[in-house]
Formats: C-alpha cells, sequence, structure tokens
C-alpha cells in the first residue's frame, strides 16, 4: 500500500517486564480522520509515539508518507499534539507558537501572521502577549492545538485531543479538525470515548492491551462485526420486556437501561417475532429501530467490560529509545 | 542547524528577558565598586578628627603632639593644661559633637608607653595607627633626649619602613603586591564557582521544565535530542558571556573612572591608600574565560543530565549534590592552591577536568606557571567534556522520556549502554 500517508508494520514495543504494542500494524491511506480506538492502557500513546519516532519500537517499522524516514525527517509535515499537554509557563502566547513552529522547520516572519490568525480565529487575539501561565487550562490547549497546526501539516496526529476541553471548545476542536479534513489533510487522533469517535472519524482501528481486534472503514467495521441489531426505547412502561431480552431463541445479547435497549439478535432469529413478544409484554414502546450497532456496543462486545478498564501500568516506563 | 538556532535564541531572550538575569547583571558592578569604593570611604570616614589633647605631662610633650599631628592627615588638636573637671567638661563636648575626641598623656607615657584616647569614633584603623605612630614616636625622642641624645641625632636617625611587596609571575617582576594576587585569585574562584553552578543549574531546571510539561515530546518529535541539548548550553552558555561582558565593561569602566570618581567623592587628587587594583593582564582574563567555559560545558552536561532523569524540582535537587561537591572540592580548597600553588595538591587538583576550571585559575594567578601545565590541563578538560556530554546526552535522551521515580545507578548505565 504504497498510497498510505502512514502505515505501521508489526510493531512491537516492550517496557520493563509488559509488552505495551504488540505486532501491532495499521494504514492510514491520505485524507481521512482515523481514529485509533482503545480502552486507556491498551497501547494508544505508545503507538503514537513509535509514530513520532520518540520510542523507537523493538521490531517492526513505521513508514511515513511511502518512505522509511522517520518523524524528525518529516516534521515539517507533521503536527503532533501529545497526550499529556503543556507549554512554556513564563513564555508568551506568541513567543511560544512562533518557537513551536520554528521547531517544525517554519520561518518565524513567516509563521508569526499566521499565528495571530489563528489566535483571533480562537478568540485569543488579546492574548498574544500574555505569558502562558495567565492563561485559562482551556485557553492553553487551544494555543497548543494552534502551535500543532500553525505549520500547516499533511498528517495531524493528536492523541486524545478532546480530554478536558468543555463541549464549546470540543466543538471548536471539531469543526476545525473536519475543516482540515476537507482541505485534504490527514487526521489520525486517539480517543477512548466512543461516540465521538463514531462522529468524525471514516476509519478506525480499535486495539486492547497492545494487539488490534479490528480496523477499517467504519461502515465496514459496522457490517462485518455488527450482526443484526435492534434499537427500543420505552415509553414508560417496560411490563415483562426483561422476559423478552432474556430469551436466546430471539435475542443473542443485550444492552441497555429501564428507557433505552440495544439488542443483537439471534442467529435466524426474525425481528418482527420480537415486536410482537414486546408488545404481548405489555411494553409500550416510542422507538423500535432495526440498525447498525454504535461503535460503542462493538467496542465493548470485542474488548469485553474486563478489558475496558486499564491494564496496570507498570510506574516507571522505562523507553529503550 | 535553523532548529538549534531557534533553541539558542529562545534560552538566551527568554533569560534575558527574566528579571534575575538584570539582578545579577546589576550587582556585579555593584559589587565591584564597593571593592574599590569601600577602603578608601572607611579610610576617609570622618575625614580630619578635632582633639584636643589633655597634657598632664611636666615637659612641652602635649605641644609636640599636638605639632606633629598637624603635619599628618588625620588629626587636628590643640592643647589643654590638665586640671580638674576638664575631662567632665570635654566629654560633654564629645557628647555635643562640637569635639571628636580628647587624649589624655601623663609623665608614665614615658615609662610604661601608656596613654588614653576617648573619642566618639574610634574604628578608624587608620587613624588609630597614626595616633599611636606619633605618640610612639615622640616616646622614642623624649626618652632618648632624657638620656643625652641630641634631639637633632634622634630625629635624623628616624625613618618609617615601608615595605613594597611584588610578585615575580612567569619570570617577571610585576607590579602585583601579595594581598592583591591572592584577592584577585579568591575572587576569580569564586566567580567561576558561583557562574558555572548558578548557569549549570539554569540548564538544569530548564530541562526539567520541559520534562515536567512534556512539551520535550512535541520536540523530540522535531529534533534530536543532541540538538536540543546542545541548543540549551550553547543559549545558556552565551547568556553568561553576555553577563560576563557587562561585568567586564563596567569593571572597565570603574578602574578607568577611578580616579575622577574618587576626587569627585574626596574633594580632593584621590591620594588615599585604600585598595589599590593592579591591572589584570590579558592572558589571565583570557585563561579564566576559558577555563570558565569549559567548566561551564562540563559541569552544564552534568546537569542536564541530572534535570532529565529527576521528575520535579525536589528530585533534582537532591540528585545535584554529587556534582556540586565536585565543583565545591576546588573552591575549598583555594588557600591551599594559593599559599603553594606548586604543591601535589594543588597540581593534582588542577590536572583533574572536574577541579581544574577553578584550580588551574587559582594557580595561574597565584604564581608562575609554565604555559605548558596551562596546556595540558586545558587539553584534558576538553577530552572530559568530549567524554561527559557523550555519556550525559545518553542519559539525557532516554532520561526526558521517562516518567516516573528516579533511576538507579544500575538503570542510568544501561541507559547509556542501550542508547
Amino acid at each position: 500500500m504504497t498510497t498510505s500517508i502512514l502505515d505501521v508494520d508489526r510493531v512491537t514495543k516492550r517496557f520493563a517486564g509488559h509488552t505495551a504494542v504488540d505486532a501491532l500494524s495499521l494504514s492510514v491511506p491520505p485524507g481521512v480522520i482515523y481514529g485509533l480506538l482503545g480502552p486507556n492502557g491498551a497501547g494508544k500513546s505508545t503507538t503514537i509515539r513509535m509514530i513520532m519516532n520518540i520510542y523507537v519500537p523493538d521490531s517492526g517499522a513505521v513508514r511515513l508518507f511511502g518512505t522509511a524516514g522517520t518523524g524528525q525527517d518529516y516534521s515539517a509535515r507533521i503536527g503532533y499534539l501529545p497526550e499529556e499537554r503543556g507549554l512554556y509557563a513564563k513564555m508568551r502566547v506568541l513567543d511560544v507558537l512562533l518557537f513551536l513552529a520554528e521547531m517544525k522547520g517554519m520561518d518565524r516572519r513567516v509563521a508569526r501572521p499566521k499565528a495571530v490568525e489563528w489566535l483571533s480565529r480562537l478568540g485569543l487575539a488579546d492574548w498574544r502577549l500574555r505569558k502562558v501561565n495567565e492563561l485559562s487550562k482551556g485557553m492553553q490547549q487551544k494555543v497548543q492545538f494552534i502551535s500543532t497546526i500553525l505549520h500547516e501539516p499533511d498528517l495531524l496526529v493528536m492523541d486524545e485531543p478532546f480530554s478536558g476541553l468543555d463541549p464549546v471548545n470540543s466543538q471548536v476542536l471539531k469543526d476545525t479538525v473536519l475543516d482540515l479534513r476537507r482541505r485534504g489533510k490527514t487526521i489520525l487522533l486517539s480517543t477512548h470515548i466512543m461516540e465521538q469517535a463514531e462522529k468524525i472519524c471514516d476509519s478506525v482501528c480499535i486495539i486492547a492491551r497492545g494487539r488490534k481486534l479490528l480496523d477499517g472503514t467504519l461502515a465496514e467495521v459496522k457490517r462485518t462485526h455488527g450482526g443484526r441489531h435492534v434499537l427500543i426505547g420505552f415509553d414508560g412502561a417496560s411490563g415483562d420486556a426483561h422476559r423478552v431480552f432474556a430469551d436466546r431463541r430471539l435475542v443473542a445479547k443485550h444492552d441497555g437501561s429501564a428507557q433505552y435497549a440495544e439488542l443483537e439478535l439471534a442467529p435466524g432469529a426474525d425481528a418482527q417475532e420480537i415486536l410482537r413478544a414486546l408488545v404481548s409484554s405489555g411494553a409500550r414502546l416510542s422507538r423500535f429501530e432495526i440498525a447498525e450497532p454504535s461503535l460503542h456496543k462493538i467496542f465493548i462486545d470485542l474488548v469485553g467490560p474486563e478489558a475496558a478498564t486499564a491494564a496496570a501500568q507498570p510506574e516507571a516506563e522505562v523507553a529503550r529509545a | 542547524m535553523h532548529k538549534v538556532w531557534a533553541v539558542i535564541r529562545r534560552e538566551f531572550v527568554e533569560r534575558v528577558r527574566q528579571r534575575w538575569f538584570w539582578v545579577m547583571a546589576l550587582l556585579g558592578p555593584v559589587f565591584f565598586a564597593g571593592l574599590f569604593f569601600l577602603p578608601l570611604l572607611l579610610a576617609r570616614s570622618g575625614g580630619v578628627r578635632h582633639i584636643v589633647v589633655v597634657d598632664g605631662t611636666t615637659s612641652d610633650f602635649g605641644t609636640r603632639v599636638v605639632e606633629v599631628l598637624a603635619t599628618g592627615r588625620s588629626f587636628r588638636a590643640s592643647r589643654i593644661a590638665t586640671g580638674t573637671a576638664v575631662l567632665d567638661s570635654l566629654t560633654g563636648e564629645v557628647g555635643a559633637k562640637r569635639l571628636d575626641g580628647f587624649l589624655i598623656v601623663t609623665d608614665s607615657v614615658f615609662e610604661t608607653g601608656q596613654a588614653e584616647y576617648r573619642a566618639s569614633n574610634v574604628s578608624s584603623i587608620q587613624a588609630m595607627e597614626e595616633l599611636e605612630r606619633t605618640l610612639s614616636r615622640l616616646v622614642v625622642k623624649a626618652r632618648l633626649e632624657r638620656d643625652g641624645v641630641n634631639a637633632a641625632v634622634v630625629d635624623r636617625a628616624q625613618i618609617r619602613i615601608r615595605l613594597d611587596t611584588k610578585k615575580i609571575s612567569r619570570g617577571r617582576t610585576t607590579g602585583e603586591s601579595a594581598g592583591q594576587s591572592f584577592f584577585l585569585a579568591y575572587i576569580m574562584a569564586l566567580l567561576l564557582f558561583i557562574t558555572i553552578f548558578a548557569y549549570g543549574a539554569n540548564v538544569m531546571s530548564s530541562v526539567l521544565e520541559e520534562k515536567t510539561t512534556r512539551i520535550v515530546e512535541v520536540l523530540i518529535s522535531s529534533l534530536k535530542p543532541f540538538q536540543l541539548l546542545l541548543g540549551k548550553v550553547l543559549g545558556v552558555g552565551a547568556v553568561s558571556v553576555f553577563q560576563f561582558l557587562i561585568w567586564g565593561v563596567s569593571a572597565r569602566l570603574l578602574l578607568t573612572q577611578r580616579q575622577a570618581l574618587v576626587s569627585r567623592m574626596a574633594g580632593e587628587a584621590g591620594s588615599g591608600p585604600g585598595f589599590q587594583m593592579a591591572a589584570i593582564p590579558g592572558t589571565t582574563i583570557a585563561v579564566f574565560l576559558a577555563f570558565f567555559l569549559g567548566g561551564f560545558l562540563l559541569y552544564s552536561s552534568m546537569f542536564a543530565a541530572v534535570g532529565a532523569m529527576s521528575s520535579n524540582e525536589q528530585e533534582a535537587r537532591q540528585a545535584q549534590q554529587p556534582v556540586m561537591y565536585m565543583l565545591m572540592i576546588s573552591y575549598l580548597s583555594i588557600f591551599g592552591l594559593t599559599n603553594d600553588p606548586n604543591s601535589t595538591l594543588s597540581t593534582t587538583l588542577s590536572f583533574i577536568p572536574f577541579t581544574s576550571p577553578i584550580a588551574m585559575t587559582v594557580r595561574w594567578t597565584a604564581g608562575s606557571l609554565p604555559a605548558s601545565d596551562l596546556a595540558v590541563s586545558l587539553g584534558i578538560l576538553i577530552a572530559a567534556i568530549i567524554g561527559v556530554t557523550w555519556i550525559a546526552s545518553r542519559i539525557y535522551r532516554v532520561g526526558i522520556l521517562m516518567t516516573g521515580k528516579r533511576p538507579s545507578m544500575r538503570e542510568l548505565v544501561r541507559w547509556v549502554r542501550a542508547a
């Protein structure tokens, strides 16, 4: 696949005594938003750090833009937002942006008007001569986001970009990312919040405990891993619906609350039969929909509730970088 | 290279913008000015003292004292014969600040050498010495006359000794006195110790800031760890050179303008004995700068490694102690170094790279030293810088990305090997 922007080929990374990433492969085509999904501790950040050449894989290889170069070689074409955010607290906002742009190989004089433009676009124009530590956490996050896109990278790598953002800033970030995709940029982002991934990702890769569970476009993933799903909404009384759900001839799996249920049909079962059974059970329905499963459902099914909680991380991550 | 330059620039600009840099820059000249002018001011404190000589002798001794004091610098005196209530009324005069003090002499001064001076200020060593010298000359003269020696002979026989000390350095007699060369060596050792430590610690806190804020991840994805370290050390180094430049220029201004400033302050041409700074030879300045830069490069890379292996300020302060002790050894040995610049201890310290920046500079300043010694010491230092930087940069590049507890010695060795 030479058309890929990014190829990760069977990379493995071990830290003192545990394997963080185990023979993971993935491939990101150009012009998409690619979601790297997994529970906490699945190896998302480690994978991203290997992509950025911050960690060197113990085995396997990362190819960027179809060649064997490293993150440093392509720093001008890549924007990277690390999981843990931080800026130089005592520097002025504009100076930080110019310095980080220089690190990406940009000229200060070219970077300056762009930085000013982005700051005003994200509502920070009045803050450009203030010191970073005078800004709120949310503002600092926006500044850091600007620093990752200021040099107009072709590939944007963002580790948990939405964590810690309020809904308003989250929306601003999402809109900006979608806008970049429209302009032909490629975005790789990691998240453990499936609802978010479902809304913006074109393709996903789900990993747990360092291994890939599945990957592909969102539509493919839903088609192949979905099974047949029924979404049910109750209008007040659910009656004896739980008995219907427990019937293994009709329902393979179910998940939900008093108001809402998501069912996976048993092999050979007919959705209409479930509808009849529910009505006769005395449940009042507000919704009955034969649908694709949510990404969240696929994720939980694949990962299992026990893996959805983080595997114990050893305290010291000693990188053999 | 563009990126290294950007790192240098950031380190330099951000540091020079900080308040502590200018505090240091201004405190330097203030400190120098103090060194130059304080002795002068002390010597002249109070200026001329107006005193009364209370004469209880049966000769004209009091009158003679008044005459001789009038030829000196510190006292203008008048004579009063002793009597009842004289001392009390004079004490009152001193209390009312109409008089600076009074000197009481009786016949016993010729037997026991005892006299008494009461004054509001008796702390000027120079003035007290003048008074003592005057009395002692006159008493000796009086005693000799009493034994029948001709007064003119006595006057001719008396001579004041002034011992001029000159240092022989590199086969040439210099204008420096022993005190001056010790003083110069001491100041240089102090400056080296303070600046190497301060700027080394600067590199450390800069490394630590990038590590704790995780900016380092973004940086390392853009340039190599060694480039980052290089830029950092050179940037902070440039700040230190800038600092020295400010100090150098202001010290030079002080030295050249000294005469003018002194005369303005004292109201007359500065003939005071005060502290005289011999002109510092250019080679000494060059040696100082070379060993400062060497010491800074050696220590700052160690401080960078310390910063990289720590995860907060507290840990770093603990971890920096071994590095600091190495630097302190040579600073603490300064008395030994100046007393005998060619002892085994001095020679050893000036060839070990961790102590040579201070030890060699002190030896060079304090005594004659063959240029070959200097070259060998500098060569060892440069070799050590290369070796230590190699090790430190390996610790640095693993350490800056590591989180969690501080590594053990064994882990450090593994980092150096694995990197």
